[in-house]
């Protein structure tokens, strides 16, 4: 067997065991409501959004109702990955894991993917029924290329929190602090990330929350680049062209890419080093 | 002399401690663990590690599991005069370490708990079955693991440590939560495990249950270990000599009539009978004893125990050796390399 197939095999048994866990059948109905829910309701014909604004396109309503990925499916990817590593550190799994000749690097490559799939394919499947409701309500299909967009950025957002949470939970000895951390985290950046924002504008003069201020626009626009749920409605938006905020989509996906990249070789580092 | 598997030389592990100051909030300092430590593992025979509480038992089966990295010193492979240095990697395919008292847990079964320690070794699905049999875990195989006991949980831990075969077992208090049938036939299975040529290092805190089942004797203190060997070398290098306990009916009679010197002999009176404790040999006492009509009904040659030797080693009493809570401000007891720590 090659390390590439071990890190796999071993990936799915850890995501097979979250994925038919007690707290994933208790996570299902939410992501049902919040997702396939969402995508309904925005896809009304009749929908009037608050401004006036009516969504035009089948990507502009999975644009609206992607807030139910950023509210219930990256919650759910953290209260999945909590105790990846806390728990099994606790009990001396991770001890006789960590005894194996498999590398631990490839241990922490199987953790991230197999965490990952857990919540992925559940949230693709909702995905995907969004996208038909959507044809049902509207009587059109966004592109392909919509599509993959679409699919691509949620499985970043949610492999981002995910990543936090395992970051959390390697570095935690007690689950409570480890699901603290994660769930601390999506309040930040689903909920205070406008503080932040608007403590910024503040700070740097900027007139706060005029939509027709194209500084305010730009500059909210930018420090959503630091925060995962901004970067993933950038992405978003790459697909969505009414829409301009002053950041180019190369930027945006540089940005994916080190949201990426950062946080993994953070986790594979912990790993290498942690002790049982 | 048994052929040597497995050499430590100046493994040395400390562990890095949080200290933070209020300008320095990042601030670790080096705590215990292991200094300098040499050991050499024999092929086919138990080796245990005795020591307190905190002496640095399963920092030094950890170091040798290849968990824990040595931060000096090296380990050799000395199989067939090979002598070749082993990193981290290496020693993960060589041991088999089956830690201290795993919590077992969750929903999935036994046969899928093995079988992911399995697929991290690349072993089969027929020898994940044959090794829960010869743990005693068929009957089990397919139960969640949160229906085991805790000795079934001992029981899966040493089925995760045989699963690559090894050549050399570590085994952190592997008696712990077995009860005493369980325990005897675990002893047996190590006895079959080191007839194939496997080597075993225990590490215990129960000292008395080991003397049955190791060939050597590692005494461990502090980070450091003190003395190694067989029961006898150990006993012969903290200068323990075997004793002879003496015993009769009625009074005590007056040794300083038999013996040079009195503080050689130790002597307990009880209403009925007395009991004494010979510190060296004396050839001819018995003689004189009997012949002088003094009534003995014992007289036998005894071993120094492990906590006799523990207690040479450390130059400590039982009480201190035993009660001592190990803290980062205790010092080893010899200097290391050159420096007080």
């Amino acid at each position: 067997m090659s390390d590439f197939s071990r890190i796999m095999v071993f990936a799915k048994r850890l995501m097979r065991e979250r994925l038919f866990s007690t707290r994933m059948y208790i996570m299902l109905p939410i992501l049902l409501l919040f997702i396939p829910g969402m995508a309904w309701g925005f896809s009304d014909p009749n929908i009037v959004l608050p401004g006036g604004h009516q969504p035009e396109s089948p990507m502009e309503v999975l644009f609206y109702a992607s807030l139910g990925v950023v509210f219930g499916a990256t919650m759910c990817a953290v209260l999945l990955s909590y105790d990846a590593v806390s728990r099994e550190r606790a009990s001396g799994v991770l001890e006789l894991r960590l005894s194996q000749p498999m590398p631990r690097a490839h241990q922490a490559l199987a953790m991230i993917l197999g965490s990952w799939r857990a919540i992925l394919i559940p949230t693709w499947i909702l995905l995907l029924f969004s996208i038909l409701i959507v044809r049902y309500r509207m009587g059109d299909w966004p592109s392909l290329v919509d599509g993959f967009v679409y699919f691509i950025s949620t499985a970043l957002i949610l492999l981002w929190y995910v990543l936090f949470t395992l970051l959390a939970s390697s570095y935690t000895r007690e689950q409570g602090t480890a699901i603290s951390f994660g769930v601390g985290l999506w309040f930040l950046f689903t909920f205070l990330w406008a503080l932040v924002t608007t403590m910024i504008a503040y700070a740097s003069g900027v007139s706060i929350g005029q939509e027709n201020d194209a500084t305010w626009v730009m500059l909210e626009g930018g420090l959503d680049l630091f925060s995962p749920n901004g970067v993933y409605h950038h992405l978003l938006e790459t697909r969505l062209p009414q829409i301009d905020r002053g950041i180019a989509a190369w930027q945006t996906w540089a940005m994916a890419l080190a949201w990426t990249v950062l946080p993994s070789w953070l986790f594979i580092r912990r790993m290498e080093r942690i002790l049982p | 002399m048994e052929e040597i598997v497995l050499r430590l030389e100046g493994a040395t592990y400390r562990h890095s401690l949080y200290a933070p100051l209020p300008f320095k909030p990042w601030r670790r300092i080096n705590g215990q663990g292991i200094f300098s430590a040499n050991l050499c593992l024999h092929k086919g025979t138990v080796l245990g590690l005795v020591g307190p509480n905190g002496a640095g038992k399963t920092t030094l089966l950890r170091m040798m599991a290849g968990i824990l990295p040595l931060q000096e010193g090296s380990v050799y492979d000395s199989r067939k005069d090979l002598n070749t240095m082993l990193s981290d990697a290496d020693l993960r395919y060589l041991v088999g370490h089956m830690p201290e008292q795993v919590r077992w847990q969750g929903r999935k079964t036994v046969r899928n708990a093995l079988l992911e320690i399995g697929e991290m070794r690349q072993v089969d699905q027929s020898r994940i079955d044959g090794l829960l049999k010869l743990v005693g875990l068929r009957s089990r195989i397919d139960a969640p693991l949160n229906e085991l006991s805790q000795g079934m949980r001992q029981r899966l831990t040493l089925a995760a440590a045989l699963l690559g075969s090894p050549n050399i077992l570590l085994l952190d208090e592997p008696l712990n939560g077995l009860d005493p049938v369980a325990a005897a036939a675990f002893i047996v299975l190590l006895g079959k495990l080191t007839d194939k040529g496997v080597s075993i290092v225990i590490s215990s805190h129960q000292v008395e249950g080991l003397v049955g089942i190791i060939d050597r004797l590692a005494l461990m203190h502090r980070g450091q270990i003190l003395a190694e060997g067989t029961m006898l070398e150990v006993a012969q290098q903290l200068n323990l000599d075997k004793k002879t306990e003496i015993s009769g009916e009625g009074n005590a009679p007056d040794f300083s009539n038999y013996l040079s010197d009195t503080k050689l002999i130790e002597v307990e009176q009880s209403s009925v009978e007395w009991r004494a404790i010979l510190n060296q040999s004396e050839p001819g006492l018995l003689q004189k004893l009997v012949g002088d009509g003094i009534e003995i009904t014992s007289w036998a040659i005894r071993q120094p125990n492990v906590i006799e030797m523990l207690c040479a080693a450390t130059g400590q009493s039982i009480e201190d050796v035993g009660l001592e809570v190990s803290s980062t401000a205790v010092m080893p007891l010899r200097t290391f390399r050159g420096e007080e720590e």
